[in-house]
C-alpha cells in the first residue's frame, strides 16, 4: 500500500507568499551609469549583496528604449541576480521574455487611482450637517464632504469626513478629518476634550493635554509639515 | 393615552430598579394606574425592591409564549390600589424576548394602564433593546461619575435609533434621572456636579436623588423608598415624578447643607 500511496502524492505544491525582495528603482537609462552606481554601493557589502534576488523596476521612468540586457548584465557583475521586472511598456516586457525574467504590473496604476480617488474628492458634495449631541458609539462619515455637527462630540463618538469638520460644541470623542488624504483639512471645534484628531492619516491622542482655554473663537486644528498644530 | 416608559441606563448598578419601584409607587399614589414590567430576564429584581417576591407564579416570559394569561401574571401591590408588576423570568434568558411577544404584551397592558414602566437589564443587548423598543418616553438613570455618563451618552443613542419610534422617525423624550448624588464630594471635586453630567448628556434633568442609606434600607425592606417620606431620597423621587408629570419644582439635595452647630456636635444623619 505504502509504494502506491506515494506515487498517488502530488510532485509539488503552489504556493503563495509575501517575500520582502530587492527592488532596483531605475531613475535612469544610462547603464554606464547604473553599473557606476551599482558598484559603488556593492563594494560596501559585498557579503550581503551576493547572489541577491532583484526585481528591476521601471516605474519612474518614461517610455524610451532601454538596453535591459545591459543593465541585467551590469547587476550580474556586481553579484547581483535579476530576477523579473515591474514595468508598464511594452518593450521592456518583451525583452524581460527574451532574457527570462519574469514581469510585473506597475504600480504606478495603483498610484494613478489613488490620486484619482483623492482627485475626485477636491469636488466636494454638499456638506453634511447633523444636529443634535453625537453620542458614545455613534459614528457619522461624510463622505467627499465637509461635515458640521450642531452640538457636541461625547466621548466614545466618532465623526469622519473626507473634507473638513466643523463641531459647534465640545469634541470629546474622536474626530477625523481628510480621511481621504486631503492634508489642507481641518478641525474645528468651540472647545476641545478630543481623545483623537486625525487629518490625511496624520493622528494625534490626547493623552497628557494642556487643553486650550474656552474662547470666543474656535479652536482649530490643521497640518503644518507632517504634525497636527491646534491654534 | 397609556405612556410607555422604559427606566434604563447602560451601566448596571446605578438604581434602576430601585428607581423604577419609586416612580411607579409614586405614580400610583397620584392615582395613575400603573405597571411596572422586569425586562431582566435571567436576574430579576424588581419584584424584591417591590416586596413581592412571595407572590411571583407566573412571569412576562410565559405571557409571551402564551403559557399564561396576562391576568395571571401581573402581581397587584399590597399597599397600593392601582399598582401592578409583571415579574422576568428567572429561569430563562435574554433570548426568550421577542419583538412580537413583547409587543402583544404591552398592547395588551395599554387598555387598562395610564403607564406602562420598563425596567430595563444593564447593558446595550437583547434585553436593554427589547426594553426600550416600544417606549414613548425614557428616564436614563446616571451616577456622578464618568464610566456611568458614558454608558448613558452611549443609551441615549440607541433611544434615538434602536426603538421603534425611531424608526417611524419619532423620537423618545428623553428624562435624566440622577442618582446616588453627593454635594459633599461635588464640592471636593470628587464627583460631577449636575451641570457637568447635564452638559454631557444633554437632555433634561427630572430630578437629583441624593445619596442616602434610607435607599438601601427601603430595597432590602421591599419597600419603596418613596414610601419613606421623611427621608431625602424618598422626598427627591416625589419631586421627580411631579416634574415627570410636568409641574415645575426647584431642585432639591443638589446643595452641600451648612451644618449647624447641634447636627455637627450630635451627627446629622438620617
Amino acid at each position: 500500500m505504502r509504494p502506491n500511496q506515494r506515487e498517488q502524492q502530488a510532485a509539488f505544491q503552489f504556493k503563495g507568499g509575501n517575500l520582502t525582495i530587492t527592488t532596483l528603482e531605475l531613475m535612469t537609462t544610462d547603464c554606464l551609469k547604473i553599473e557606476q552606481e551599482l558598484s559603488r554601493q556593492t563594494q560596501k557589502a559585498p557579503a550581503f549583496f551576493r547572489q541577491t534576488p532583484v526585481l528591476l523596476s521601471f516605474d519612474q521612468l518614461e517610455e524610451r528604449p532601454i538596453a535591459l540586457e545591459m543593465i541585467v548584465d551590469a547587476c550580474k557583475r556586481n553579484g547581483l541576480i535579476p530576477i523579473a521586472v515591474r514595468c508598464a511598456q511594452e518593450g521592456i516586457k518583451k525583452s524581460a521574455w527574451a532574457l527570462g525574467l519574469g514581469w510585473f504590473p506597475p504600480l504606478t496604476e495603483r498610484r494613478l487611482k489613488e490620486v484619482e480617488k483623492e482627485k475626485s474628492c477636491i469636488q466636494r458634495l454638499p456638506t453634511r450637517f447633523v444636529r443634535g449631541t453625537v453620542r458614545s458609539g455613534q459614528q457619522i462619515y461624510a463622505s467627499c464632504a465637509d461635515l458640521v455637527i450642531i452640538g457636541a462630540v461625547n466621548e466614545g463618538a466618532e465623526v469622519i469626513a473626507d473634507g473638513n469638520i466643523q463641531i459647534w460644541g465640545t469634541l470629546r470623542g474622536r474626530a477625523i478629518a481628510g480621511a481621504q488624504g486631503d492634508t489642507e483639512a481641518k478641525v474645528l471645534c468651540q472647545q476641545l476634550r478630543a481623545e483623537l484628531v486625525s487629518i490625511a492619516g496624520v493622528f494625534q491622542t490626547f493623552d497628557t493635554c494642556e487643553w486650550p482655554k474656552k474662547s470666543e473663537r474656535p479652536i482649530e486644528l490643521h497640518l503644518e509639515d507632517q504634525s497636527l498644530v491646534i491654534l | 393615552m397609556a405612556k410607555v416608559v422604559v427606566v434604563t441606563s447602560g451601566k448596571g448598578g446605578v438604581g434602576k430598579t430601585t428607581s423604577c419601584a419609586s416612580i411607579g409607587t409614586a405614580l400610583a399614589m397620584q392615582g395613575h394606574r400603573t405597571v411596572l414590567i422586569d425586562f431582566d430576564v435571567g436576574l430579576r429584581n424588581l419584584d424584591l425592591v417591590m416586596g413581592c417576591e412571595r407572590r411571583v407564579v407566573y412571569d412576562l416570559i410565559n405571557v409571551t409564549t402564551g403559557e399564561a394569561k396576562l391576568s395571571q401574571a401581573l402581581i397587584k401591590d399590597k399597599r397600593l390600589d392601582g399598582l401592578f408588576m409583571l415579574p422576568a423570568s428567572q429561569t430563562r434568558d435574554k433570548d426568550a424576548l421577542t419583538y412580537e411577544g413583547v409587543g402583544d404584551v404591552i398592547d395588551a397592558l395599554k387598555e387598562e394602564f395610564d403607564f406602562i414602566i420598563c425596567d430595563s437589564p444593564a447593558g446595550i443587548e437583547r434585553g436593554a433593546v427589547m426594553a426600550m423598543y416600544y417606549a414613548d418616553e425614557a428616564i436614563v438613570v446616571s451616577n456622578p461619575e464618568v464610566s456611568s455618563v458614558r454608558d448613558s451618552d452611549r443609551i441615549i443613542g440607541l433611544l434615538d435609533s434602536k426603538t421603534r419610534r425611531a424608526e417611524q422617525g419619532e423620537s423618545v423624550k428623553a428624562h435624566l434621572l440622577i442618582t446616588r448624588y453627593d454635594p459633599e464630594r461635588v464640592e471636593h471635586s470628587d464627583m460631577m456636579s449636575v451641570q457637568d453630567i447635564e452638559e454631557i448628556l444633554a437632555i433634561p434633568v427630572v430630578g437629583v436623588i441624593p445619596e442616602s442609606p434610607a435607599v438601601l434600607r427601603a430595597s432590602n425592606q421591599g419597600i419603596p423608598v418613596v414610601h419613606d417620606s421623611d427621608s431625602d431620597a424618598g422626598q427627591a423621587y416625589s419631586d421627580t415624578v411631579a416634574r415627570f408629570l410636568g409641574e415645575e419644582l426647584p431642585m432639591r439635595f443638589t446643595e452641600l447643607e451648612r451644618k449647624g452647630l447641634f447636627s455637627r456636635m450630635f451627627g446629622g444623619r438620617r
